[in-house]
């Protein structure tokens, strides 16, 4: 889940919104064949991708991954590793290996013969360079390794040889996937700028695949490195990033072949996209974690776990991923685990197939009579005491598909007889809500990767309450030792085993306790053209997720010649 | 004097309620800019990552401590002309920022604007001069329609027929591929690029000059002075241009002064539906990122524009008419 969020802050903003140009069109069209150039079976000439930073501000260019806004975060500089959030494995990348000695101790082994893109060499020092450097200046320190926001701080980070040891002070788990996620910088470039996020940096010396070509302050133009440590996995020449389209300049970029790859919101995008050449343009959305409502569990009647369990059979998932997603997704699991991924680690007696609960107004009906909640002479169910039942729904205003979830939740409750209230507010206005707890039901987004402390296990912990200045995972205050118990375990383990076993407290918990209604799995987005590329994942080939992988994804295209 | 003192003593006032609003607006919404900045490059299906949060905190050094407190330090800043660092284009200067933008609004919204005021002018004065005319009936009617539609609506009408479906006009931004700088490449580029702009802003803005000019100058035609000089048998065009026309000018220019004051605001939402690189554009995007500092300068250069343009006229009018002095005892 970490490690989702930081490569998401680079590639993600590539892949996001906002207006863009129609310049790259003539690169794209006198690059359109293979020119062969020693890769190889053929050389992609050019892609173009929509920017990562919305680059209409001239000459302000920074391409320090730890500034606010880098021009490119997934290009230059490169992380230690990566891990597909789909399948959970380790793919290495500047580290060829990683060992937990004891859940304290991560050892890191150090890739030979990278280099810098000033012909210097990687070594451990420059990692641990990095890190220490994190520890001088918190504000670079997004992976959390010396404070105790994901696990206990590190004590020390020292280079031994061709390995990098982080030495903790106590269990540190879940701080892997923020570690193997921090972008790797040179201790020669960056050993004199002083605070690392206030130096502008205009001469990039990273290890990534590209290096800048050129820069007008709109358009960027990266060009494939030859010295890259795996130059011979990365077939294209040249990468046009350049505009922040919205979904509707998207679209007709895609279509018409001014954009190779998209991740943000195009409705209906089989129709709008696929369907107008279905043998170059292709879409795959990946599961990306879980969309649920959640409930206020510190407000009647939602304290009442048999009143949630009326509930979470009286959302009609599959109408509601209908509209928000255009069966896009898939109807989630009430066990808070995306299935049948992780179908294994379930306990008994749960399957993928039971854990996914039917739309069924009758038994959910029967569930709140029996409950004590009646229906009144208007139609409309009261409290248990006869007051009146009135529930204000938080609803997102402008995210069309919670709009769309939204709407499909509220018409299935007033048929239950439940006095549903849309209110729809911005969506800072919402998150307002859930730090102050003023709200009845809500949709929100529950993480549901390989990190299980910090996806479920935030949903479900004590601990993880929003605070008045902070938004944290679990919105809806839920509360119980033996989760809590099972999230700590979580935070302290490394063997697989006990992992399955606490995490099938979690899942048993949401199977029981409903304590949030999952709806259907949040998309990873990935729409693109297969004219000049080939080699996209899919959904039978789900090597990377498509929204926080494009590097990894990098290293799999090749010509479609 | 005293008079003089007043104006400038209720310069001073505005000025500081402007600043303290300018303060105050952009925390009364509800929100945190480094939660924000860190849930939009993660996108809206991903849970909010806190030690990325901590992180961005720490960079921003976004505000903490009481209100109180907050605004000492902040008009602190001011008085030593520190506006501080932008969060969105951190660690850049929020005067950098500005200055980036501050050309390409001047020359795309300053020149329509002219062009505005001169052709809304000479409209309005023709079409005084014949008066009931149809061509005057058209001009006014027409005026009077279009001044209510929104430049807003009139870019994306234009967006749609002109850019997507016509596809003669870039849909976004100020330039493409060429470099800026004094080349023709690039001029022509950037001219193409400010084009369905500045159409969009050119149809609505001459309304008003029209209408104003239009009015002030049939009052002066039915003056004793006009009367005298068509007596005098002089040409309709000298009475019409040097007579007339000259005198109802004056009013139009003092509103001049205070639109230029006031010129980014007009801008803001056509320059965000073409994502043209001004000033305001930059507002919308400091809006969204709850960038404070780069919202907080952006509203103080507008907000003591139009203060300064007023300030300006209030002045002048003293020093050219007594009357003005008289009537403020």
């Amino acid at each position: 889940m970490l490690l989702r969020k930081i490569l998401v802050t680079g590639a993600a903003a590539s892949l996001l919104l906002l207006p863009g140009c129609a310049g790259s069109a003539k690169d794209a069209a006198s690059g359109g064949g293979g020119k062969g150039s020693g890769g190889g079976d053929g050389m992609v000439p050019v892609l173009n991708l929509p920017a990562e930073v919305d680059a209409s501000v001239g000459s302000l260019v920074n391409y320090n991954p730890y500034s606010a806004k880098p021009a490119t975060m997934t290009w230059l500089y490169e992380p230690l590793m990566m891990q597909n959030s789909l399948d959970c494995k380790v793919a290495p990348w500047l580290a060829t290996a990683y060992k937990w000695e004891g859940s304290d101790k991560l050892v890191f082994t150090i890739r030979k013969g990278v280099k810098f893109a000033d012909g210097s060499e990687l070594t451990a020092k420059d990692v641990a360079f990095t890190f220490n450097l994190t520890k001088k200046y918190p504000a670079m320190d997004t992976a959390a390794v010396w404070n105790d926001t994901f696990g206990a701080h590190a004590t020390s980070v020292t280079a031994q040889g061709d390995s990098v040891v982080f030495q903790f002070s106590g269990p540190a788990v879940p701080k892997f996937q923020g570690i193997i996620a921090q972008k790797i910088v040179s201790e020669k470039q960056y050993g004199s700028v002083g605070d690392p996020t206030k130096y502008i940096d205009k001469q990039p010396n990273g290890t990534g695949p590209f290096k800048v070509g050129s820069f007008n302050g709109r358009r960027l133009e990266l060009v494939r490195r030859t010295d890259y440590w795996q130059a011979k996995k990365i077939k294209v020449s040249k990468l046009v990033l350049e505009g922040q389209p919205d979904a509707t300049q998207a679209l007709l970029q895609l279509r018409s072949g001014k954009l190779d790859f998209y991740s943000g919101e195009i409705p209906n995008p089989r129709k709008a996209f696929v369907s107008s050449d279905p043998k170059l343009n292709h879409v795959w959305y990946a599961p990306n974690g879980i969309t649920a409502l959640a409930p206020n569990l510190k407000k009647a009647p939602f304290d009442d776990v048999k009143f949630r369990e009326a509930m979470a059979y009286g959302i009609n998932k599959q109408d509601a991923t209908l509209k928000a997603t255009y069966n896009m997704m898939h109807v989630a699991s009430q066990s808070g685990l995306v299935m049948p991924l992780r179908e294994s680690m379930l306990p008994e007696p749960y399957t993928a197939e039971n854990t996914t609960l039917p739309f069924d107004l009758a038994k959910a009906g029967q569930l709140l009579d029996a409950a004590g909640y009646k229906k009144g002479a208007d139609g409309f169910r009261t409290n248990k005491d006869g007051s009146p039942l009135t529930i204000k729904f938080a609803v997102q205003a402008g995210w069309i598909d919670y709009e769309a979830m939204a709407d499909s939740i509220t018409a299935g409750f007033r048929k239950l007889g439940l006095n549903v209230k849309q209110v729809k507010s911005p969506p800072d206005s919402v998150d307002l809500q859930k730090k102050t707890g003023q709200f009845d039901m809500m949709i929100n987004f529950v993480g549901s990767g390989c990190d299980y402390a910090n996806g479920l296990g935030a949903s479900l912990e004590t601990a993880q309450f929003p605070t008045k200045s902070e938004v944290k995972g679990n919105v809806e205050r839920f509360s119980d030792p033996a989760v809590d118990q099972a999230v700590k375990a979580l935070q302290g383990s490394t063997d697989q085993a006990a992992v399955k076993e606490n995490v099938g407290v979690l899942a048993k918990t949401m199977m029981t306790e409903y304590p949030v209604m999952p709806i259907l799995y949040a998309p990873a987005r990935g729409i693109y053209r297969t004219d000049k590329a080939v080699g996209w994942p899919t959904e039978k080939d789900p090597y990377a997720n498509p929204q926080d992988a494009i590097l990894l994804i990098m290293t799999h295209l090749k010509s479609a010649k | 004097m005293k008079y003089f003192l007043r104006k400038i003593g209720f310069f001073l006032l505005t000025l500081w309620a402007v600043i303290t609003l300018n303060f105050l607006i952009p925390r009364l919404q509800p929100g945190d800019p480094a939660e924000l900045m860190v849930q939009k490059l993660a996108g809206k299906d991903a849970q909010l990552n806190l030690a990325q949060v901590r992180a961005m905190r720490a960079m921003l050094g976004t505000p903490h401590g009481s209100l109180w407190s907050q605004y000492w330090e902040y008009m602190g800043h001011l008085a030593h002309g520190d506006f501080g660092l932008s969060y969105t284009y951190f660690p850049y200067k929020v005067t950098d920022v500005i200055g980036q933008g501050l050309w390409w609004t001047l020359v795309l919204v300053a020149c329509t604007q002219i062009l505005s005021f001169v052709i809304g002018v000479m409209l309005g004065a023709y079409a005084a001069w014949r008066r009931n005319s149809r061509f005057d009936s058209i001009v006014t009617l027409g005026s009077t329609f279009v001044g209510t539609l929104q430049p807003f609506w009139i870019a994306l009408l234009l967006l749609y027929v002109f850019a997507y479906s016509l596809g003669w006009f870039p849909t976004s931004g100020g330039y493409s591929q060429s470099t800026p700088g004094w080349n023709l490449g690039f001029l022509y580029d950037a001219v193409s690029h400010a084009a369905l702009p500045a159409v969009a802003l050119m149809i609505v803005t001459p309304i008003g000059w029209i209408l104003g000019m239009r009015n002030t100058m049939i009052m002066n035609l039915g003056e004793d002075y006009i009367r005298l000089a068509k007596a005098k048998g002089l040409p309709d065009r000298t009475v019409a241009l040097r007579y007339a026309a000259r005198n109802a000018l004056l009013p139009s220019v003092t509103g001049f002064a205070l639109a230029l004051g006031g010129l980014l605001g007009g801008a803001i939402l056509v320059e965000t539906a073409f994502d043209y690189p001004g000033l305001g554009r930059l507002m919308g995007e400091a809006v969204a990122n709850k960038d404070y500092p780069l919202l907080q300068t952006l509203m103080l250069l507008t907000t003591t524009g139009v203060l300064i343009a007023n300030l300006i006229a209030d002045l002048l009018y003293g020093v050219l008419d007594p009357r003005a002095r008289r009537a403020e005892r």
